[in-house]
């Protein structure tokens, strides 16, 4: 295995693409990730806040005490993980981590790994989705992205600019990916636009160190509307329009109790930007 | 004198007959209180070696030309292996030899779980041994997979008989009774998780094996090698100076060691074993999941009348069937008792001992039923509890017994729940739970222990006991320097090599400090008679500074020899203690918070109250690991552990860690040994999810009935609570 350590985004050339390390190496040593050609991209992405525009390399440990940020994206970098693991995570990382769901994890045939059933939603599923649980039913973990989607990030790779919401899809049988990243790209930049007030409220089953059970993003955005997004209740961050969507999860017989969870931290979310 | 006796030997809550030469203990107890040394707090004598990275633990072993093993393991919860190759294996870079089925002790043909070890490989590194073993060619036979409790036992599928104990007559007791209760609880799988993995590195001199071992039973793992090999004891040293825990499954070989001591014969080298995390979840044992039916009747005044009890252990493929029953049988005094205790064999894990194995678990179902009974009944639960009072374990006298002082003790923290419920709001509602413990806990012989004085009036403990990490060299140091009238800084303990000194007693079942200290003590007065018979032809003062008496020795030296003698006859002897916990809940998401904890044991004399507290500190903390967040998940398909990462497997966070208070009673059982000390590893995790399951119910009146509380079951309880009650009344039982 080589390790390659360019300095500009000219340089890339193919290999996968390793930051921080917190979900690269994991992987690399699970055998869930082969690699022949590992990136060092830290030279390459850009670090540190600027007027609205965060660097991708910036890391969570540094964005959970800036204050030139929202509320809520501070508070989904300080519930993330643990310290060690924030002091070597990249924002751009974070958005592009893979489930939890410990079938994924453990090589099972699922359909993300290109197999024909998900083991979870007849197997064991009590952390998983309640919201587009049909074909896979993992629960994306990132606290992080759960924020940037209610805050309407913007995101600049060295190829395109997109709306978060639109670096993520729904796997189905023809693609299972859960993003829209292609071969090569990586993501530079997060552009958030000014919000009037955010929140980020979390659950897990310890105080600290655990993946979201349910995150709640909400953001108060210039001209009252405001956006509502979920972590850990579907295979890639959930955006709603209002609390009462919530109504129409779909959960799995042991899914359901994250529905009352979700709709309880939902409206203390919408009480916190009020 | 030395004395032969029969006697009954307990480790774990299980017996056993053994003849056993035990030496008298003619040695008074020392006054009841703090001592000079004894009594008083000390920090531990290797604390700064160990946070120095100093301590040479197992895992740090590293022999000349030591090569390394790894194990392939079933993918199959049940599996024959039909064909094995393990060529492919021995073609790879830096690979020196691979043993198959039957090929060393504990690699078998018939896997009854995944991750059952059939293969292994020694090579020059891990990863190439590694390598190796994903190489091995292996040719399955799928066999039947059982993974549902009742259903094993419905078919017979079971690793011993049911166990049934009855007293008096259950059934004319509850038809007689004014008040019944009846519920079941389920407890689930938890895994012990020690920081150090399960390992051995083994070495052959000559004839003489050598096995550098994480354990908790030096001598057990020297003579279960030996007879497992066919050598003679003396010809298996056994070494473990210090350990990075064990919580009762590091009390056996098990197959690690014998594939290292096998591919070092077959290699000429030491070959180190070492079990990865992922193999510690799912190959090194864990607490089995439990179901608990459960019933109990009492008379309208509060007395207990009748219990009953039919108890499910999901022993896995093979373990023992611990004693959930026990507390039902013990706790309370009740006239009409019944239990039965079926042991499932499924194709799942193997159990092994885990911190009071079966009372922990029983006690979460027997404590919240007595809280379920004391709401029928609206008896305040502390009265409820003293009101039953058991005088006797089922006829047989205790040795000691200071519960009472307990409930008195806890009297304050338990008066507390006013004013913790008034603190409660719309969404946080607080209460206060309480739950009893008894557990075993009084060691027993043979251990013994030697003390060598020189003339500088230092002293070393001398005795081939572990140390796993509870402070055991610290407390040894602290008897033999009360006895010897040295200060504590002039005793060093060597123990942790069965080459080095006499046979000790396992580090398991609440039992090294009431089975060693004793021993230790016995010793330390042998040279203490010694010096005063010099003291006393140099007319000198009794009294006079040992290092004063024994300076002009010189070269000479003074041996005392100490046993522990035996335990006292026609008597019970068991630990008890009582916690109260404070609780706030947040009815809407389900989170529950442990906010306080009070921990009162009776456990005799504490020889060393740092030490003590550490030790209810450990067990508290991982029992609310246990009552909140931990649980190892099985798919039930397939029979695979699915919960093989500290990320998956959630233990608690020192952030999750409450206000822990510490008391002891402190009084020396006047009945056992020449110290009066029982055990206090075990005690503390015994009632702590009871106490939190009734705090939890105190403050929101939903009843848990299952570990671990989790949102999901927390919620549960919640709503099936405000189904009861009619909505907007008061929550509170």
């Amino acid at each position: 295995m080589e390790l390659l350590r360019p300095s500009s985004v000219e340089e890339l050339d193919g290999g996968v693409v390793v930051h921080g390390g917190t979900e690269v190496v994991p992987l690399l040593r699970e055998g869930l990730l082969e690699a022949e050609r590992l990136v060092d991209v830290r030279g390459v992405v850009p670090r540190g806040v600027q007027e609205g525009v965060i660097g991708a390399g910036t890391t969570l440990a540094e964005l959970e005490v800036e204050p030139a940020i929202p509320e809520a994206l501070r508070e989904a970098c300080r519930l993330a993980a643990s310290p060690q693991l924030r002091s070597m995570g990249s924002l751009g990382g974070n958005l592009l981590q893979a489930t939890r769901c410990w079938y994924w994890r453990l090589g099972y045939r699922c359909r993300l790994h290109g197999g024909d059933r998900c083991h979870a939603r007849e197997g064991e599923h009590r952390e998983h989705a309640i919201f587009a649980n049909d074909f896979c039913a993992s629960a994306h973990p990132s606290d992080v992205a759960a924020a940037l989607v209610a805050l309407g990030a913007r995101l600049r790779t060295n190829r395109r600019e997109l709306e978060i919401e639109e670096l993520y899809r729904l796997p189905d049988d023809g693609d299972r990916r859960t993003t829209t990243l292609e071969d090569g790209e990586l993501i530079l930049e997060v552009e958030l636009p000014p919000v009037e007030a955010s929140a980020y409220l979390k659950a897990m089953d310890r105080k600290r160190w655990a993946f979201p059970q349910v995150g709640v993003a909400a953001a108060r955005h210039a001209g009252g509307s405001t956006r509502i997004a979920l972590a850990g209740v579907a295979p890639i961050p959930w955006r709603i329009e209002s609390a009462d969507e919530l109504d129409k999860a779909t959960p799995l017989p042991r899914t359901e109790w994250k529905v009352p969870l979700a709709q309880a931290l939902v409206r203390r979310a919408l009480a916190a930007i009020e | 004198m030395a004395r032969l006796i029969r006697t009954e030997k307990e480790v774990e809550g299980r017996f056993e007959e053994v003849w056993l030469v035990v030496e008298e203990d003619p040695l008074e107890q020392w006054p009841e209180g703090p001592l000079t040394v004894v009594g008083r707090p000390a920090p531990r004598q290797d604390g700064a070696l160990r946070v120095r990275g100093e301590a040479r633990y197992t895992a740090d072993i590293k022999l000349p030309g030591m090569l390394h093993a790894a194990v392939l393991r079933s993918p199959h919860a049940h599996a024959r292996v039909r064909r094995i190759d393990l060529a492919p294996a021995l073609e790879l870079p830096g690979v020196r030899a691979a043993i198959g089925p039957g090929e060393a002790h504990g690699l078998e043909e018939e896997a009854g779980w995944a991750g059952a070890p059939v293969a292994a490989v020694a090579a020059d590194t891990f990863a190439q041994a590694r390598a190796a073993v994903d190489a091995i060619a292996v040719e399955w036979e799928e066999l039947e997979v059982v993974l549902d409790p009742e259903e094993a036992v419905r078919r017979g599928l079971v690793t011993a008989e049911a166990r049934r104990s009855e007293r008096g007559d259950v059934d004319r007791a509850f038809a007689e009774a004014d008040v019944v209760v009846e519920a079941t609880y389920r407890t689930q799988t938890v895994l012990h998780n020690s920081l150090e993995t399960h390992q051995a590195t083994c070495e052959w001199q000559g004839d003489a094996l050598h096995v550098y071992i994480s354990t908790q039973y030096i001598w057990g793992i020297r003579k279960e090698v030996a007879e497992t090999l066919g050598l003679p004891e003396d010809r298996v040293r056994v070494v473990c100076e210090f350990m990075g825990g064990g919580f009762g499954s590091k009390n056996s070989p098990d197959e690690y060691t014998f594939v290292a001591a096998e591919l070092a014969k077959r290699t000429g080298r030491p070959v180190r074993c070492a079990l990865t995390r992922r193999e510690e979840h799912t190959s090194a044992g864990n607490r089995n999941s439990t179901i608990q039916r459960l019933r109990a009747g009492a008379r309208s005044d509060g007395t207990i009348v009748a219990l009953d009890g039919e108890f499910t252990n999901s022993v896995g493929w093979s373990g023992w069937s611990a004693p959930t029953e026990g507390p039902m049988r013990a706790l309370y005094a009740c006239e009409n008792v019944r239990t039965v205790t079926h042991a499932a064999q499924l194709n799942t894990p193997p159990m092994k001992a885990f911190r009071a194995p079966g009372f922990a678990e029983g006690t979460f179902g027997l404590e919240c039923l007595i809280e379920e009974l004391a709401a029928r009944l609206d008896i305040d639960p502390l009265e409820l509890r003293r009101s039953n009072y058991a005088e006797s374990n089922e006829g047989t006298p205790f040795s000691s017994k200071n519960l009472e002082d307990c409930y008195r003790m806890a009297e304050p923290h338990w008066e507390r729940r006013h004013e913790v419920r008034a603190r409660s709001d719309s969404v946080w509602k607080r209460g206060v739970g309480m739950a009893s413990q008894i557990w075993y806990g009084g060691g027993g012989p043979p251990s013994y222990a030697w003390v060598r004085l020189g003339s500088n009036g230092r002293a070393t403990v001398v005795t081939a006991m572990q140390d796993i990490g509870t402070g055991t060299r610290t407390a040894m140091a602290q008897i033999a320097a009360e006895e010897l009238r040295v200060p504590l800084e002039n005793v060093e303990v060597v123990l942790g090599d069965s080459a080095r000194g006499p046979y000790a007693s396992i580090s398991a079942g609440s039992s090294t400090t009431p089975s060693m200290g004793p021993a230790v003590r016995a010793a330390a007065a042998d040279a203490r008679e010694q010096i005063e018979d010099i003291a006393e032809q140099r007319g000198l003062p009794k009294d006079t500074p040992v290092e004063e008496v024994v300076g002009l020795l010189e070269e000479s030296q003074i041996l005392g020899k100490g046993a522990r003698g035996p335990n006292p006859t026609g008597m019970s002897v068991l630990t008890f203690g009582v916690h109260v916990v404070e609780v706030a809940v947040d009815v809407e998401t389900g989170e529950v918070r442990v906010e306080r904890v009070a921990a009162i044991h009776d456990v005799g004399r504490i020889v060393n109250p740092l030490g003590a507290s550490s030790q209810v500190e450990g067990g508290v903390i991982q029992g609310i690991g246990h009552t909140l967040s931990e649980e190892r998940l099985l798919d039930p398909e397939t029979g695979r552990v699915l919960t093989t990462s500290l990320d998956a497997y959630r233990m608690p966070t020192i952030a999750d860690v409450p206000e822990i208070v510490c008391e002891f009673v402190d009084k020396p059982d006047e009945h056992l040994t020449n110290l009066g000390s029982k055990g206090l590893g075990e005690p503390p995790i015994v009632p702590i999810a009871a106490a939190i399951a009734n705090a939890i119910r105190d403050a929101t009146g939903a009843e848990v009935h299952e570990l671990p509380i989790s949102r999901e079951e927390m919620l549960r309880a919640l709503r099936d609570a405000a189904k009861k009650e009619p909505r907007g009344a008061p929550a509170a039982v």
